[in-house]
């Protein structure tokens, strides 16, 4: 299992990867950005999905 | 309903397919809508009354609420008085003919998007990355070996994502020009050039008959994929629908065929329209090109503004299950929603200077591929193989520019150019 800050994370909707370690600059989350402090509110750039509808990518 | 209504002169042309030939009609119907009617209602003689939303944030409210904005109870896109009741009779009391992803509610829509969501992954389509890069090279070499021009909507843009989806599905390549010609009879029923020949275009029961042939003939085609597939199945998509199971049982018939109708039609007109779109740009901004060699990192940048630019599929129509509010405006059960996407990515609250094209924008918020839980199944393998086209061609590409007046569909549900003539030189 890869350590924090290089994990990555599926929408369960859409299937779009948040990727630790590239973070999303574009919308300020810097790379190295763990999932659990992204905001609470934070949402799924493609789709909305909430925070909560994420997993855990193993490899 | 006591809202505001839009006055019929502006709105009423927005019902008419022949209108979204002429883009810049189209933007500036919707800007107007967004200034002055953000939030409005339709009452166009012969349609029930619509509300017309316009702004992308609306937008997105609604499409994250699949289960109070619904989509399996009226038709998807905007359809009279008349075409509703005929295609009611037609079916026997159904409201469309076609039970695709798109048509359904939850918790159906996800049990049946679950049955190929797997193969649509990231994780999934990152191996297919050397056959998706030797498939664009091929496209591209065709098109330089056809001589310096080209009409690239129709020699290029229409055939390179119908391979690259089609081989996904399983479909031999000798049956890729019928599958592209039953996809343009399908979206493009109004477009003379790409209708079903000898059909009327603007007679809604000539429609609903294009609909049904375009049904039949899908399912004759695919009776026999899944009578094979069934019986000796392979790493394809259509194996997955074949033996897909949804709650345990097998996909009703008309569910299944619509299915493969889905995968093989809007799986790659959409991203047809939006690289032809793309070249359309380069051809007509040389300065475009040379940013776009100089620093191949725009490239991406360069896809997700395309579909920005392109919005593929204008609309969608989603009919309320209940009572809400929305920009202060009380919108009853029953009532039908038409979803304008083509506003949406032109939205002057969102983007800066929404009518320049800027590869550079970022984020670049557009909603092309939707928004919520209908969002497009094959948004990644669509950016996938449109970088993939750009990454090969714009390196070798020298210079642009159209040669000859490039034209839209005329559809009013998805449409993209039907031709860009343009003259090129390769390095």
């Amino acid at each position: 299992m890869p350590e924090p800050g290089r994990r990555r994370w599926q929408c369960r909707t859409c299937s779009a990867i948040y990727d630790e370690a590239a973070g999303l600059p574009e919308y300020g989350i810097a790379p190295g950005t763990r999932f659990e402090d992204l905001p609470e509110d934070w949402v799924c750039p493609l789709c909305g999905t909430p925070k909560s509808d994420f997993e855990l990518l193993a490899s | 309903m006591t809202a505001t209504r839009i006055p019929t002169e502006l709105i009423g042309p927005a019902f008419n397919p022949a209108t979204f030939g002429q883009r810049g009609a189209v933007h500036e119907i919707f800007r107007r809508l967004r200034r002055e009617y953000p939030l409005a209602i339709a009452e166009v003689p012969g349609f029930d009354p619509h509300w017309i939303v316009t702004k992308h944030a609306d937008l997105r409210e609604i499409t994250r609420q699949d289960r109070i904005f619904h989509s399996s109870e009226r038709s998807k896109t905007l359809a009279s008085q008349l075409a509703e009741q005929l295609m009611r009779e037609y079916t026997g009391g159904a409201p469309h003919i076609f039970k695709t992803l798109v048509h359904m509610d939850e918790p159906e829509h996800t049990a049946y998007r679950q049955v190929t969501q797997a193969q649509f992954m990231p994780q999934a389509l990152e191996p297919l990355d050397a056959r998706i890069r030797a498939t664009a090279r091929r496209h591209i070499d065709r098109m330089v070996a056809l001589g310096g021009t080209c009409d690239f909507a129709t020699e290029v843009a229409f055939l390179y994502p119908l391979e690259i989806i089609l081989d996904l599905i399983g479909i031999p390549r000798a049956d890729h020009a019928k599958m592209l010609r039953l996809t343009q009879w399908l979206f493009t029923y109004a477009d003379p050039d790409l209708c079903r020949p000898g059909a009327s275009i603007t007679d809604p029961a000539e429609i609903i008959k294009t609909w049904n042939v375009v049904y039949q003939e899908f399912k004759d085609y695919y009776d026999e994929v899944i009578r094979d597939r069934r019986a000796r199945p392979r790493e394809d998509v259509a194996s997955l629908i074949a033996n897909g199971k949804v709650n345990g049982c097998p996909m009703d018939e008309r569910a299944m065929i619509s299915y493969y109708v889905i995968a093989s039609t809007a799986g790659h007109d959409t991203t047809s329209a939006t690289t032809a779109t793309a070249m359309w740009v380069l051809a007509e901004d040389p300065r475009l090109l040379a940013r776009l060699k100089a620093d191949p990192g725009l490239i991406a940048g360069f896809v997700e503004e395309s579909i920005r630019w392109a919005t593929p599929v204008q609309q969608f129509v989603r009919s309320a299950a209940e009572d809400y509010t929305l920009r202060g405006q009380r919108i009853a059960k029953g009532d039908l929603l038409y979803l304008s996407y083509v506003s949406a990515n032109r939205d002057e609250e969102v983007f800066e200077d929404p009518y320049e094209f800027r590869p550079e924008r970022s984020p670049n918020r557009h909603i092309g591929f939707g928004y919520g839980g209908h969002v497009c199944l094959g948004q990644h393998l669509a950016r996938r193989e449109m970088r993939a086209f750009w990454e090969d061609l714009l390196p070798r590409l020298q210079s642009v520019e159209m040669a000859g007046e490039g034209r839209m569909a005329e559809s009013e549900f998805v449409c993209g150019p039907k031709s860009v003539p343009i003259r090129f030189q390769m390095n």
